[in-house]
C-alpha cells in the first residue's frame, strides 16, 4: 500500500514515513501543495495525507483537484481549533481529518480503518430503492447506469443498507463506518450523507434512499 | 427666576415713579390751590372795602353775587361761612356754593382758619359725589365783613381731574410694566435658551460617550464659554477613541501572536511527540539508561504538551478571542464522562469516587468540552490532594441553577492558600513532589470557563481537614445566577 504525504515540514513528513513504514505502508513525498497532484499523477498512491495549511497551493483546492479524478482515501492533517478548516476540508471531498499534534497509533488506526476492505458481508449483492449494490465489486448501479462512488461513501451507503430495519445514530456510524471507537466528530458524517445523497438521490433536498430520522440519525429507504 | 427679579425691579421702579408723580401732582395742585384763594380773599376784600354796604339785605345780596364770581365749574366750590359768635346782624346768611354740603369743612379746619390770622389754613378731603369719590382740597382764610364781622372764605377744590390723570398714568404704567416684564421673559428665555441649549447638547452627547459611541461630537460653533466645553469634550473623545483603537490593534496583534505561535508550535510538537512515541515503543530493545530516558521524554512530552495547549488556552481568554459552542446537555452525563476520564488516575492512587447524581437528566446549556474539562480538573486535582481517601463528587439542579460540588479530605488549605487557588502556576506546597504533573493553569482556566458561563466557581477549605470546589451554572444561558442549589459542603459531612 502506497500513501502519498503532502507537508511542507520536512521533519514532520519524514517522521510520518517513518511511522508509516513501521505500520508496514510505503511512503512517497510531496513538499509543495503546487507540485500535489504531478505527485500523485505519478506515484498513483492508495490513500493521500494532506496538510491543510500548504505553500504553493493550500490543501482544501488540492483536495478538490484529487477528488476530482480519484475517489482515493484522503486524510486532511489540521491543526487544532481550526474549524473552517475542518469543514471546508471535508467539504472538499476528504474523508476524515487528524488534528496535530497527534499519537502514532493515532496516524495509523486512521489510515488503515480507511485502507480495511469491506468486511463479514454474507450477500454478495443489496439493493436499496432503485439502487443495486454489488459489494464484492464496490459498484452501485441506477438500472443500467453505474453510479461512481468513493470507497467511504460506499462504506456508508453499505452500512446503512446492509440493516435497512435500523436506523444509524451519528456515533454508530462513527464507529462502523470510520471505525472511531471514541466520541468524534459528529459533522464527519453529516458532511458525507451530504456528499452521499447528492450523488444517489433524484432529488438531494428531498432524499428517498437516504433519509433522515429526526433526533436521532440516518436509515435506508423510507421505512 | 430671571423673570422674578426683573417683575420686582419693574413693579419697585413703578411704584416710585407713581408715587412721586402723585406727589408732584399734588404739590403743584396745592400751590396752585393756595394761590387762587389768595387771589380769592383779594377779591372779596375789595368787594367788600368797595362796596357801600349800608344794611344788611344789601350785605347778603354782595355776600350771595360773591360766592359764584369765586366758583370755577365741576372743579372749584366756594363757602363763605361766618365765624360763629358773632353778636352783629343775627340774621345774617353763610352763601354757599349750589351743591356743596358745608358740613364736609372740618371744624379743626375752620378752628385753624379762625386762629390762623391772615394765614391760609388748608386741609385734604375726600370728595363724594353720586358715583365716585375724589380727592379734594379745602383752603380756608379768615375775611373781614363790614358790619357783620369775621367770615371765613373756603375755597373747595375738586381735583377728580387730577386724580383721573394720575389714574391714566399710573393704568400706563402699569401696562408699561407688564409689557416690560413680557419682553423681559421673552428674551431671557431665549438668552437663557440660546445659552443652555449647548450645553444641554454636550450633556446629551457625553451621555453617549459614556455609553460608548465615542464617534459622536459637539458642535463647536463660537468662541465662548461653551464652545470651548465643546471642544475639549470632543478632544477628550478623540483622544479615548484612539487609546481604544490602540488597545484594539494590540488585542488583535495579541491574538493573532497566539495563532501563529500555535500553529507554529504544533508541527514541531507533532514531530516530537511521534519521534518520543517510536522510540517509546521500541524502549525494550534499548539498555536501561537509554530506555529511562525514552520513558522520561515521552512523560515529558505529554506534559509539555499540556503545557502548551494550557498556555494557548490562557492566552485565547487574555485575548477575548473565547466563543463558547453552547448545546443543552445532561450535566450528569457529562459528569460521568469526567469521572471516566479521571478513573485511571484515582486507581492508581487506590482512591474511591463517591458519587452523588439526581435520577433523570440534568439538561443544561452549556460549553461540554469545556465544562468536563473543567470538572476533570477538579476531580484531578482533588484525587492528587485527597491523600487516598474518598473523594466525592455531588450534582444538584433547582431549575434556574446547576451545581456540581467536588470534595476532598486531604490537606486542605488555610486562608492566604485559597485566596491564591485561582492564580496562574500557583501551587499550593511548592515542596511538594508534582506526581500528577499538573500545568499550574487548570484551576486558572477552570475560573474562566466558568466565567464564560456566566456561573461561580468557588471554594472551601480548612487545613488538615479537606478542600470542595463548588461549580455553579445557570441552566439557561440568560439566567442570572442568585444562589447555588448544593450547600459548600462541609468537610465533616464528608465522612
Amino acid at each position: 500500500m502506497k500513501i502519498l504525504v503532502v507537508d511542507d515540514d520536512n521533519a514532520l513528513r519524514e517522521m510520518v514515513g517513518i511511522v508509516l513504514d513501521n505500520a508496514g505502508y510505503q511512503s512517497v513525498f510531496c513538499p509543495d501543495g503546487a507540485q500535489a497532484m504531478a505527485v500523485f499523477e505519478e506515484e498513483k498512491p492508495d490513500l493521500v495525507l494532506l496538510d491543510v495549511m500548504l505553500p504553493g497551493e493550500d490543501g482544501v483546492s488540492v483536495c478538490k483537484k484529487i477528488r476530482a479524478v480519484s475517489g482515493i482515501p484522503i486524510i486532511m492533517l489540521t491543526a487544532r481549533g481550526e474549524t473552517e478548516d475542518v469543514v471546508n476540508g471535508l467539504e472538499a471531498g476528504a474523508d476524515d481529518y487528524i488534528v496535530k499534534p497527534f499519537q502514532p497509533n493515532e496516524l495509523t488506526a486512521r489510515v488503515k480503518a480507511r485502507l480495511r476492505p469491506i468486511s463479514g458481508s454474507e450477500a454478495s449483492v443489496i439493493t436499496v430503492g432503485p439502487l443495486v449494490l454489488d459489494v464484492q465489486g464496490h459498484e452501485v448501479k441506477r438500472g443500467e447506469q453505474v453510479i461512481s462512488l468513493t470507497p467511504l461513501e460506499f462504506k456508508l451507503l453499505y452500512t446503512l443498507a446492509s440493516k435497512p430495519n435500523l436506523v444509524f445514530s451519528r456515533e454508530m456510524l462513527l464507529d462502523q463506518v470510520w471505525e472511531y471507537d471514541y466520541k468524534a466528530d459528529t459533522r464527519l458524517v453529516n458532511v458525507h450523507v451530504q456528499r452521499l445523497r447528492a450523488k444517489v438521490e433524484d432529488d438531494p433536498d428531498n432524499p428517498k434512499i437516504v433519509t433522515t430520522v429526526r433526533g436521532i440519525g440516518y436509515r435506508a429507504g423510507s421505512g | 427666576m430671571t423673570v422674578l427679579l426683573s417683575a420686582i425691579a419693574t413693579f419697585t421702579l413703578g411704584g416710585f415713579m407713581s408715587y412721586t408723580l402723585a406727589d408732584g401732582l399734588y404739590e403743584s395742585r396745592l400751590e396752585t390751590a393756595l394761590e387762587d384763594t389768595s387771589s380769592a380773599v383779594n377779591t372779596v376784600n375789595r368787594t367788600l372795602s368797595g362796596a357801600a354796604v349800608s344794611d344788611e339785605t344789601t350785605l347778603q345780596t354782595l355776600l350771595n353775587s360773591l360766592v359764584p364770581t369765586l366758583e370755577e365749574a365741576g372743579s372749584r366750590k366756594v363757602a363763605l361761612l361766618r365765624s360763629p359768635g358773632q353778636p352783629q346782624l343775627q340774621l345774617l346768611q353763610s352763601p354757599v356754593s349750589a351743591d356743596l354740603d358745608f358740613q364736609l369743612i372740618p371744624d379743626e379746619l375752620r378752628d385753624a382758619v379762625r386762629q390762623g390770622g391772615n394765614q391760609l389754613s388748608y386741609q385734604a378731603v375726600e370728595l363724594s359725589s353720586d358715583q365716585s369719590t375724589s380727592p379734594g382740597l379745602i383752603v380756608g382764610a379768615p375775611v373781614d365783613v363790614p358790619l357783620a364781622g369775621q367770615f371765613e372764605l373756603y375755597l373747595v377744590f375738586d381735583f377728580f381731574e387730577s386724580q383721573l390723570t394720575l389714574d391714566y398714568v399710573q393704568q400706563v404704567l402699569t401696562i408699561g410694566g407688564l409689557i416690560l416684564l413680557a419682553i423681559i421673559g421673552v428674551v431671557s428665555y431665549f438668552v437663557t435658551r440660546r445659552l443652555v441649549k449647548p450645553v444641554l447638547k454636550a450633556v446629551e452627547v457625553s451621555e453617549e460617550f459614556a455609553k460608548g459611541d465615542l464617534d459622536r461630537r459637539v458642535s463647536e460653533k463660537g468662541e465662548d464659554a461653551v464652545s470651548t466645553l465643546a471642544r475639549s469634550l470632543n478632544r477628550m473623545a478623540r483622544s479615548l477613541q484612539q487609546q481604544i483603537d490602540q488597545l484594539d490593534q494590540l488585542s488583535k496583534m495579541q491574538q493573532r501572536f497566539v495563532s501563529d505561535v500555535s500553529h507554529e508550535l504544533r508541527t514541531p510538537m507533532t514531530t516530537i511527540k511521534l519521534a518520543g512515541e517510536v522510540i517509546f515503543a521500541k524502549r525494550d530493545d534499548l539498555d536501561p539508561s537509554l530506555r529511562r530516558s525514552a520513558e522520561l521524554l515521552h512523560d515529558q512530552i505529554s506534559r509539555f504538551e499540556q503545557l502548551l495547549a494550557d498556555l494557548l488556552e490562557i492566552s485565547r481568554y487574555d485575548a477575548k478571542a473565547v466563543t463558547p459552542d453552547i448545546e443543552s446537555v445532561d450535566l450528569n452525563g457529562i459528569v460521568g464522562r469526567a469521572i471516566a476520564s479521571i478513573e485511571p488516575l484515582a486507581m492508581n492512587r487506590e482512591t474511591e469516587i463517591q458519587i452523588d447524581i439526581p435520577s433523570g437528566s440534568v439538561d443544561v446549556e452549556l460549553d461540554p468540552n469545556r465544562i468536563e474539562r473543567l470538572l476533570r480538573n477538579l476531580l484531578a486535582n482533588a484525587v492528587e490532594h485527597g491523600l487516598g481517601k474518598p473523594v466525592r463528587i455531588s450534582v444538584a439542579s433547582d431549575g434556574h441553577a446547576s451545581a456540581v460540588t467536588v470534595s476532598d479530605q486531604g490537606d486542605g488549605m488555610d486562608q492566604e492558600q485559597m485566596d491564591r487557588v485561582f492564580d496562574r502556576f500557583w501551587r499550593a506546597d511548592p515542596a511538594r513532589q508534582r506526581s500528577v504533573g499538573g500545568t499550574g493553569l487548570g484551576l486558572a482556566i477552570a475560573m474562566e470557563d466558568a466565567l464564560l458561563h456566566n456561573g461561580w466557581l468557588e471554594v472551601a477549605s480548612e487545613k488538615n481537614k479537606g478542600t470542595t470546589f463548588r461549580l455553579t451554572l445557570p441552566v439557561k444561558t440568560g439566567y442570572r445566577l442568585t444562589d447555588s442549589p448544593l450547600p459548600m459542603q462541609s468537610t465533616e459531612e464528608l465522612a
